[in-house]
């Protein structure tokens, strides 16, 4: 591999030197860029690896890409099969770094574009943000015991002052507050919404009373009725009617209280619910056209289309004595 | 038909209305034969699949005749009231049994009564 290497770099030599020339300010940035990396061995192997296929392809490439100028469709091509999108630009450079230096340039080009990619990689990530959220997850680890107790205490209380009047509901809001303290580490603290979607904060965790009772419903209602005012314009009449269901809701949506979640195929193909009735005859042949019937019909759901066909199957095993005389 | 029915259910005068309405609320039927024909149309309400269905063996020519014979038997056996044609559309305002526009279930005189005050929306006495 070397051998075939060293032969091609001569011509390409010659082409890189006229490049040299024009593009100096990108090549000593890049020389910098070289200057401070380091070259690792394990990846020298990795890619003499990966190129053992790709040889000759990549030679051919380079060639076309240094003699002419219009190598922009080729330094993409190459990338492609590398599977990562890098600028041709970056790619032209490299090559040309590489073969500016005394080392074996197959392999600087190659170790230079694996650093690009790699460049490109963590900007990538940077943008989604995903380094930070690890951050987050690492400084919230070390949060003291205390605060997200006290936090919970705290908001416990808050409930109780809101919600309840009476002075009745205190005690177990306290009591809940207290088990709850025992299992902290469990439930209390801020959600990092790493693995569920973002749910609702930790005060519904804390409140533990099941449901609410009658005197609950009935004060609730009477607030409800206080504080309905009546519409002060016609929007507030129409936002009225909307919620008492007097007026539609715009845009209107045709299937507003229809929640046919069935297919197509469930609706048409009803044969497979034929397996009760005998397979020739009269009844066979009606049932039949009770099936093309209900296969065109768009406002019977498939529950009761299903329902119908039942209720013939029924209705002839009833009959069947009759059936048998004729 | 079975709408008008299911809300005028609502007003009867059976009912208490559990949530309290703030408008005025008839908890009448207007007389005896409007309630009638209510009884009627919920009843043709519940049985309008199976007098579907029966009818559907009845008026075929592919199924044997004394099966269809018997269907006849059982479509007579149901009740008198869940047919269909014995509903009447009344005015809904006055229970009268004709003269009821159809699109507005009000009888002549009460749309007339309306229209004049102007309180049909879009309907104006007409003029050529």
């Amino acid at each position: 591999k070397d051998k075939s290497a060293a032969s091609k770099d001569s011509t390409p030599e010659g082409a890189s030197k006229r490049q040299e020339d024009g593009a100096e300010t990108p090549k000593q940035k890049l020389l910098d860029i070289i200057g401070d990396m380091k070259v690792e061995v394990s990846y020298r192997k990795k890619l003499q690896q990966l190129k053992a296929s790709e040889n000759k392809t990549q030679a051919m490439n380079k060639l076309v890409g240094l003699d002419g100028e219009g190598s922009v469709p080729r330094g993409t091509t190459e990338d492609i099969k590398r599977g990562k999108p890098l600028s041709p630009e970056l790619v032209q450079a490299a090559s040309a770094v590489a073969s500016s230096l005394p080392r074996n340039k197959k392999q600087t080009e190659s170790e230079l574009l694996a650093q690009l990619r790699r460049h490109e990689e963590t900007t990538d990530k940077q943008k989604k943000g995903g380094t930070i959220n690890i951050r987050n997850v690492i400084s919230e680890m070390t949060v003291k015991k205390q605060s997200p107790a006290q936090r919970g205490v705290r908001i416990s209380s808050l409930i109780s002052l809101v919600l309840d009047e009476d002075g009745q509901r205190i005690r177990p809001e306290r009591s809940s507050a207290q088990s709850v303290d025992s299992r902290r580490s469990l439930k209390v603290g801020k959600r990092l919404n790493i693995f569920t979607k973002a749910s609702t904060e930790p005060e519904h965790a804390l409140k533990t009373v099941s449901s609410p009772t009658i005197w609950d419903l009935e004060f609730a209602k009477d607030i409800a009725a206080i504080t309905a005012q009546p519409p002060r314009n016609g929007f507030e009449e129409m936002i009225q009617w909307t919620k008492e269901g007097i007026l539609w809701e715009y845009p209107i949506d045709n299937e507003v209280g229809i929640e046919d979640d069935a297919e197509f195929h469930e609706h048409i193909f009803l044969e497979k619910h034929l397996e009760g009735f005998p397979k020739e005859g009269p009844i066979r042949h009606f049932m039949e056209l009770v099936i093309c019937g209900l296969s065109k019909n768009p406002y019977l759901s498939v529950k009761q289309k299903v329902e119908h066909i039942e209720w013939f199957q029924k209705y002839f095993e009833e009959k069947k004595e009759l059936l048998q005389e004729i | 038909m079975a709408a008008a029915a299911l809300c005028w259910a609502l007003r009867a005068a059976r009912q208490v209305l559990p949530s309290p309405c703030p408008r005025q609320v008839r908890s009448y039927y207007v007389d005896w034969r409007m309630l009638r024909d209510v009884k009627r149309r919920k009843m043709a309400y519940e049985h309008a699949d199976e007098r579907l269905r029966i009818n559907a063996i009845r008026k075929n020519s592919i199924l044997p005749k004394e099966l269809q014979e018997v269907a006849d038997k059982e479509i007579a056996a149901l009740p008198r009231d869940s047919c269909p044609v014995r509903i009447r559309n009344r005015c809904i305002l006055t229970s009268r049994p004709r003269g009821v526009k159809r699109r507005w279930r009000l009888s002549r005189i009460v749309f007339r009564h309306f229209a004049d005050h102007a309180q049909m929306s879009g309907v104006q006495r007409a003029m050529w």
